[in-house]
Formats: C-alpha cells, sequence, structure tokens
C-alpha cells in the first residue's frame, strides 16, 4: 500500500512538472493554432544551459529559472517575430515543418557547440528527500513541482485577470474581431508565443535535475508533451493539467509494477485507447465545420 | 512517333532520365561509390514518394514515416531469421505489416480532422524503437540482428540492389500516378483543400485518409526489407531513426509536395547533399544542423517546392489567352440532363422526400434552430425564405450533416438520416451549394466537378478522374453553366459568381435527388441568373427536387412553389408564393412594425 502511495505521489509531483511544460505547447496552439515541435527543443536548449550556469558559477539549477524564463519569453518573441510569423496564412501544416526544422537546428547548434553526450545538474539536494509518514518526497522533485506550481498560477493570472491576457484569449477564439476591437493581431500572437517559450525556461530548469539529457532528448520531450495535449484535447488548458497528470501516473505506476523501460508505451497506450473513444481528446471541442475559413 | 510528341513533356523527361538510370551500371560497371549513391538515392525517393501520397495529397502530414521502413526491415530480418528463407522473400510480408500497422493506427487517429495526427507519428516512431528495443525475444534488443551476406557472387557488388531499388521507385511511382489519376486521389486533395466541403460531395473523408495512410506504408514496407538485406545488420536506433523522416519530409518539400515528380526530384538532391555532408566532414551531428537549416529555408522561401516553382515560372513566360464565360454557349446549350441513378429510386413516391420534425441546434445560449419542421414533397422546388440570422443556413447544415442537429428527426427518402455521415447523405442523393461557395481553390475547374462521389462503390472510387466517362459528365456538366472553356484553370482564379456555378455543376455531378441551393443567385449576373434559373426548371423537370433558400424574392416568387418563411428558427409560414406574398406574419416577421404605413398604403392601390 505504501509503495502504492509512494507511486501515487511521485506520480502527482512529475504531473505537475509535465503540466507546466505541457501548458507552453497548449497556449500556443490555442492562440495561434501553431505546433510548435520546437518546444521539447527549447526546453533542452534552457537545460544544457542551466546546467552550465550550475557547472560554472554555481547557481541551483531550480532557482536558474529566474534567468532562464526572461531569456526564453525573449527568445520565443524573436522567433515569432522573425520566422513563424512569415508563414502566417499558410497551411497548418507549414508550421508543423518550419517548427520542426527550427527543433533540428536547435539540437544541431547543441550538436556543435556543447557536444553530444549525457548531461544532468546534480545539486547537494540532488538525493535527498523529505519524509511525510513513511512517504518520501524527493527533494528535486518536490522543488519542480512547487515551482510548476508557482508558474501555472501566474499564467492563469496573467490569462484570465489581466487586459493581455484578455486579448489573448480573444485572439484565440476570433483573430479577425479581436483586430476589429483594437487587438494587434501580431503583437499578440507574439506575446501568445513568447509567453508558451517562457513556460519553457521553467520547465527547462527543472528538466536539469530531474533527468539526464542530450541534445537528442527533445524527440522524447516533444512526442511526451505531445502526447499530453493530444490526450487532453487540443489547446485546452485543463485537458492539458489532466494528460499531464495521467502521464506522470502511468509513467510511476509502470516503472513501480512493471518496468521503466515500458513507461512511455503505457502512456501511448494510455492515449490511444482514449482517442479510440473519444477521438476528439477528454477535453477537446470537435472543429465546427459549418463555417468557411 | 506522334505518340511520343503528345506525350506531356515531364513524363518524356522522366523516362529519358529512367533510361538513363537502366543504363548506367551497364555502361560504368566497376563503380560501387557512386551506384550506392544512386540506390540510396531511389530507396529515398521511394520513401518520399509513399509520404507524398497521405501528406502531399491529402496533406496529412507524418513525420514518422520512417518507421514503416524499420518495420519493413525488422519484418523481413525476423522471418528470414527464424525460418531461413531469404530475406527478399519476406520482404512484401514487411509491406504488408507496414500496410496493417498504418490502418490500425489511421483506424484510431484519423477519425477526426485536425492535427492529431502529426503528433502521433512521431510518438509512433518513438514508440516502436521502444518496442524494438525492449522485445528482446523478437528483436534480440539493441544488439540488433545480423543477417547473412547476399548470395550473389561479390563480382556484382551491389549492382542488384540498384535494380530492386530501381524497380520499387519505378512501382511506386506508377501507383502515385495511378492514385492522382483515381477519383479517389481527387478526393484526397478535396480533404487538403477542405475537408469539411469534401464530405459533403460524397467522399468518406475518414476511410479516404486511412487507405492514404495505408497506401503510403506500402512500397516503403517492401523497400524495409531490400534495406536490410542490403546492410546485412539492423538495430532499433537505425531502423527507427528520426533523421530518416527528416529526409523523407525534405525531400517531398524540396521538390514539391502534391506533385507527381517533385518527391523523386526531391530524394536525389537531398541524397546528394547528404552525401556530400558525409564526404567533407561533419558526422551525424553537424548534418542535423545543415538538414535543420535547409528545413527552415525551404518552409520559408520556397513553401511549394521546386518543380511547381519552375512550373509556375514556365507559366508565366508562356502565357494561354484569358477566357471569359462562354454565355452564348450557355444560353445556347442543349437541356440540362440528369444520370439514372443507381439504386432504383424508392418506391414510397407517395412519402414526401424530405422531412424534418422538430429539428433543434443550438449554440450556447442561442437557439438557431428552434423545433424546426419542414416537408420538401418529390418534383418541387420549395423555397425557404426569412430574415437574416433566422436559421436557414443552419437548418441545411442540419439536413446535410454538415453539424450535428441537438434534437429533433431529419427523413429523407423514406429513411431516418439524422445520425448518418455527410457522405453517407451524399450517396443517398443529398446534395448542397454553400452561400459563400468552397471549392477546392488549388483543383482545376475540371478537378472540382468530377470530386463528387454518388456511392461509395469501389469502382466508382477507383474510378479514373482525368479521361473516360467521369470527365466526360464533368466537361457536359460544365458547358450547361456556361463554363466549359475554363476546365483546366485554377478553381480559385475564377470570379464569385463563376465559382457559384462551377458549385452547382459540382453538386449535380453527385447526381442528386435533391439539391439544397444556398443562395445560388448571389453574385451572378442578370443573364446568367436566367440561364441559372432555366437550369434549374430543366433538372426539375427530369425529376430533380430542389430546396432553396434565396433573399431574391422575385425569382423565388417567379421560380419556386410552395414557399417556406422562416423566422427564430422556425417555419412560420407556409404554402404557395401568391399567399406567401399577401400574409401579414411573413410581412411583419421580414419588415417589422414599420412597414405597416406603407404596405397599408400600397395594399389599398392594389
Amino acid at each position: 500500500m505504501t509503495q502504492f502511495i509512494q507511486a501515487l505521489v511521485l506520480g502527482v509531483l512529475i504531473g505537475g512538472i509535465y503540466a507546466l511544460m505541457a501548458s507552453g505547447l497548449t497556449l500556443i496552439f490555442g492562440v495561434l493554432r501553431i505546433i510548435n515541435i520546437a518546444q521539447g527543443a527549447f526546453l533542452i536548449l534552457v537545460a544544457t544551459f542551466t546546467w552550465w550556469l550550475w557547472r560554472t558559477i554555481g547557481i541551483d539549477p531550480i532557482l536558474a529559472a529566474v534567468i532562464t524564463t526572461p531569456l526564453m519569453f525573449g527568445l520565443g518573441w524573436v522567433t515569432y517575430r522573425f520566422v513563424i510569423s512569415r508563414i502566417k496564412g499558410q497551411s497548418p501544416s507549414m508550421s508543423v515543418l518550419l517548427t520542426f526544422g527550427l527543433a533540428l537546428v536547435i539540437e544541431g547548434v547543441l550538436n556543435v557547440t556543447v557536444g553530444n553526450r549525457f548531461r544532468s545538474a546534480s545539486p547537494s539536494y540532488f538525493e535527498e528527500s523529505f519524509s511525510i509518514g513513511g512517504i518520501l518526497l524527493p527533494k528535486a522533485q518536490t522543488y519542480g513541482f512547487l515551482a510548476a506550481i508557482v508558474v501555472l498560477g501566474g499564467l492563469y493570472v496573467v490569462l484570465t485577470r489581466t487586459w493581455t491576457g484578455r486579448a489573448i484569449r480573444a485572439t484565440s477564439q476570433n483573430p479577425s474581431a479581436a483586430a476589429l476591437v483594437g487587438i494587434g493581431a501580431t503583437a499578440t500572437a507574439a506575446l501568445a508565443f513568447a509567453l508558451g517559450s517562457a513556460s519553457a525556461g521553467v520547465g527547462g530548469s527543472i528538466l536539469s535535475t530531474l533527468y539526464p539529457f542530450f541534445p537528442a532528448s527533445h524527440y522524447d520531450w516533444i512526442s511526451r508533451l505531445l502526447g499530453i495535449v493530444v490526450l487532453g484535447g487540443m489547446g485546452s488548458l485543463p485537458g492539458a493539467l489532466i494528460g499531464a497528470l495521467i502521464l506522470g501516473l502511468a509513467e510511476t505506476l509502470t516503472a513501480t509494477y512493471g518496468g521503466l523501460q515500458w513507461s512511455t508505451l503505457v502512456f501511448y497506450l494510455v492515449i490511444m485507447v482514449v482517442l479510440l473513444v473519444r477521438p476528439q481528446g477528454l477535453f477537446g471541442a470537435r472543429i465546427r465545420e459549418d463555417v468557411a475559413v | 512517333m506522334t505518340w511520343i510528341k503528345n506525350l506531356p513533356r515531364k513524363h518524356l523527361i522522366a523516362g529519358v532520365v529512367l533510361v538513363l538510370l537502366i543504363l548506367y551500371p551497364v555502361i560504368n560497371p566497376w563503380q560501387p561509390y557512386p551506384q550506392g549513391v544512386l540506390l540510396l538515392a531511389f530507396l529515398l525517393a521511394v520513401q518520399a514518394t509513399s509520404w507524398n501520397i497521405v501528406s502531399g495529397y491529402a496533406g496529412y502530414i507524418s513525420l514518422g514515416h520512417s518507421m514503416f521502413l524499420g518495420l519493413g526491415s525488422y519484418t523481413a530480418a525476423i522471418i528470414a531469421l527464424h525460418t531461413g528463407i531469404n530475406p527478399l522473400w519476406a520482404a512484401p510480408v514487411g509491406g504488408v505489416t507496414a500496410v496493417i500497422i498504418a490502418v490500425g493506427i489511421g483506424w484510431i487517429v484519423l477519425r477526426t480532422r485536425g492535427h492529431a495526427f502529426v503528433i502521433i507519428t512521431i510518438a509512433l516512431l518513438l514508440a516502436s524503437q521502444i518496442v524494438a528495443t525492449n522485445w528482446k525475444p523478437l528483436t534480440n534488443g539493441s544488439d540488433g540482428i545480423t543477417l547473412e551476406l547476399p548470395f550473389w557472387d561479390n563480382d556484382f557488388q551491389n549492382i542488384p540492389f540498384y535494380y530492386m531499388f530501381l524497380v520499387l521507385l519505378v512501382l511506386t511511382v506508377l501507383f502515385s500516378a495511378w492514385i492522382a489519376r483515381t477519383k479517389f486521389g481527387t478526393g484526397l486533395v478535396a480533404i487538403r483543400e477542405d475537408e469539411g466541403k469534401a464530405a459533403a460531395i460524397g467522399v468518406n473523408t475518414t476511410i479516404f485518409k486511412i487507405l492514404a495512410y495505408g497506401a503510403s506504408a506500402f512500397f516503403i514496407g517492401i523497400a524495409g526489407g531490400v534495406y536490410a538485406y542490403f546492410q546485412t545488420f539492423l538495430n532499433p536506433v537505425g531502423s527507427f531513426a528520426i533523421l530518416g523522416s527528416v529526409l523523407i519530409v525534405l525531400s517531398a518539400l524540396v521538390g514539391g509536395r502534391g506533385s507527381l515528380y517533385g518527391p523523386v526530384l526531391g530524394a536525389f538532391i537531398v541524397q546528394f547533399i547528404n552525401e556530400g555532408a558525409t564526404v567533407w566532414g561533419g558526422g551525424a551531428s553537424a548534418r542535423v544542423l545543415l538538414f535543420g537549416g535547409i528545413l527552415v529555408l525551404v518552409v520559408l522561401f520556397l513553401p511549394a517546392g521546386l518543380l511547381p516553382a519552375f512550373e509556375k515560372a514556365w507559366r508565366k513566360r508562356h502565357p494561354v489567352a484569358t477566357e471569359f464565360t462562354n454565355q452564348v454557349g450557355a444560353l445556347s446549350h442543349n437541356t440540362a440532363v440528369v444520370r439514372e441513378r443507381l439504386e432504383p429510386v424508392a418506391d414510397a413516391t407517395s412519402s414526401p422526400l424530405l422531412e424534418v420534425k422538430g429539428a433543434t441546434k443550438r449554440f450556447g445560449g442561442l437557439t438557431a434552430v428552434d423545433h424546426a419542421d419542414l416537408t420538401v414533397q418529390r418534383g418541387t422546388i420549395t423555397a425557404l425564405i426569412g430574415p437574416n440570422g433566422s436559421g436557414k443556413t443552419t437548418l441545411f447544415n442540419l439536413v446535410t450533416g454538415t453539424m450535428a442537429a441537438d434534437g429533433g428527426e431529419v427523413w429523407f427518402d423514406g429513411r431516418r438520416v439524422d445520425k448518418l455521415q455527410p457522405w453517407t447523405r451524399g450517396h443517398l442523393g443529398l446534395g448542397r451549394t454553400f452561400q459563400i461557395t468552397r471549392l477546392f481553390k488549388e483543383m482545376t475547374v475540371l478537378q472540382n466537378v468530377v470530386a463528387p462521389l454518388p456511392d461509395s462503390r469501389p469502382r466508382t472510387i477507383f474510378a479514373n478522374a482525368s479521361s473516360g466517362s467521369e470527365a466526360q459528365r464533368a466537361k457536359d456538366l460544365l458547358d450547361i453553366v456556361g463554363l466549359g472553356s475554363f476546365a483546366r484553370q485554377r478553381a480559385g482564379d475564377l470570379s464569385y459568381g463563376q465559382q457559384k456555378l462551377v458549385e452547382l455543376a459540382q453538386v449535380l455531378m453527385l447526381e442528386p435527388k435533391l439539391i439544397l441551393l444556398d443562395e445560388p443567385a448571389g453574385g451572378v449576373n442578370p443573364s446568367l441568373l436566367g440561364r441559372l434559373t432555366e437550369v434549374i426548371r430543366e433538372l426539375n423537370r427530369s425529376g430533380v427536387t430542389f430546396l432553396v433558400v434565396e433573399h431574391n424574392i422575385p425569382l423565388v416568387l417567379d421560380l419556386c412553389d410552395p414557399v417556406y418563411v422562416f423566422a427564430r428558427g422556425r417555419s412560420i409560414a407556409h404554402g404557395p408564393p401568391s399567399q406567401i406574398r399577401e400574409d401579414p406574419v411573413v410581412l411583419d416577421a421580414y419588415l417589422g412594425d414599420d412597414w405597416r404605413p406603407t404596405t397599408v398604403a400600397t395594399s389599398e392601390r392594389g
């Protein structure tokens, strides 16, 4: 029983972190209808940078998010303004190919500059745990989870309580009407993309302590995150939260009772089963087919 | 030799290149290196051409297509290992395995529109790698499988493989060309252009997408089996490498996705770049950067790809004279006739053709259609009029299945249809046009008209779309609406009014019993409008029933009987036009309270 609860607790901790990582992806999709395949590469980029900060200056990897988040916000903004906005109005599949290309470029740059090998930031608390009634809470996971919750909460407040957030939500629902009431579509889109990228700032810093990574790890990460988004329903933030929790639990439960190597596979199976029953995902809306685009 | 002259230039060039490639090992037999480079280019071209079927024609991008190469390789290798037969004999089984997996996956993720497909394809590639690594009894895990060396004499080098891959490439291109010529291929392009509209003209979008995905896996699977034998060794990381997928996507994109020869051309270019990267330094890591950079640049600056861009430039330098609507031709054309539908007309002739009972549709708090009833008798031209926002188009959407109703029933030709898919309703004989025309803009006018499928028989789906009886029928229909000379033009280049006429010809291709026309007169010039009403009358005389939404009231009163009036989501009056014209309820709904003084004056005069 303790083993089961332990697995549940770990699953929730990991799930929270996955939720943070997936939130950026789902935000970008919700507003821009762009599947940002480069989100995984953003994570690895940040993780590598965080590792470097920790190694050379000794900054705590999770605290490094304070530095990496604004940097990623800026990088996301620049990426949108100078690259992605160029293909506005083309079919959505082009954006998939473009961001896929960006992901490869980031992977290639990391390969060439820092080399193709495994890394992991291991601060002093790396192997320590809190113990509550026999249940172990690994410190790194706990700090990561708390950081994720704080950022997710902040994101929620920005989206629901500020003018900027309303502008983003308006643009996601009806871009042309939003433009008519004075919301600059390009500026809002760039902002949404930047916010989505910024979430990879926090996510990547957390990742660097929890998992060993190397440049090509971004494929694993993006397919996990995309899996979460598909499972929850494309573009739905609550869907991404639930999807992330399911992934976290599927992984820890499979690792506890089956084998670690099957954990990702079990998650993909869950996705397939859900899609069999609900083709649009858990919280996804079917695309309205009556309006000509 | 005239047949050579008549051959399109691109096929001629392709033929010459093929002959050269066939002769190459004979002319230059002692050069294993260039042969090796070429045969890998053939392999890549097989994959890119196959990818093009689902991602180019149908527009559903797959980022994990190299999975099928790995599946084919593993199938052939495992069979060879356990039975002792030569892997080449097992290669076709690899193709079958790839198709089975593709159809199974497609059946799960291709039922909806949208983006789940591309995401699942990446995940699947990684998942197959995990399975191949961990299912040790079957795949030997990460140690991989070693196969026997080729049975032929060393002197032949790789020449047999060279020809095997070349034959596979020719077969794949022929297969892709055949698909492009059939109505199946036209339907795939229709899905890429406008999936909802494709469903409305009888294209079973789910089955089409699944078939396309399966078809795109077959030759890659076979090639995988041959490739395993060529390499004599395979392991999970090499067989399910994402870089393989990158090369496939890049090839098709560089050459021109959606075109027949584009992926082949692209594959040769990409393979030569790949080889150059190997020769001039740069391991796998630099290659990722190189191909990523090329992918970004191609998407930004050459999104259509080389071949289509070249064709466009060619057309610009060799312009064709612009043609206009053949009004005279249209006005003097023979009577519009309908082809007999396949199944005999149901004998329940006494029952109404279309019956809507209590149909309801809500959008959040707004009830657009509110327990609406409507009956269309066989052989009538029934009108549906009403103020903007009264729910007419929404009712159309409920009848044709473009939207699901929240309540009520729709009966068509003695069958309840409100739970059926849009294309099934199309196959029963229910056709529609759209208020804002929805043609497939990148297709030619003729392809647009050929695309509809009146039934779901394989014979119809795989009928030739570019010549033969279907194309002839489409040309006749275009002549009827006066646009015969536009057959080869891109549909998106036509004016709005012309597009309306093409859409009418398109819906006629469906051989419908009932046609729902959503504002057919909007944007059509008066003389053509005369022709349009004439066509409607002619079709009606030969047995087609119409339900027309139209704001041109004189036209409605002239053409239609009976007339239904909609307001606030339900029918408020119906009857012959003369009666509707006088109905105070109708005038009130249309004009509000302000009409009273003026109409009192007019009625006094009358």
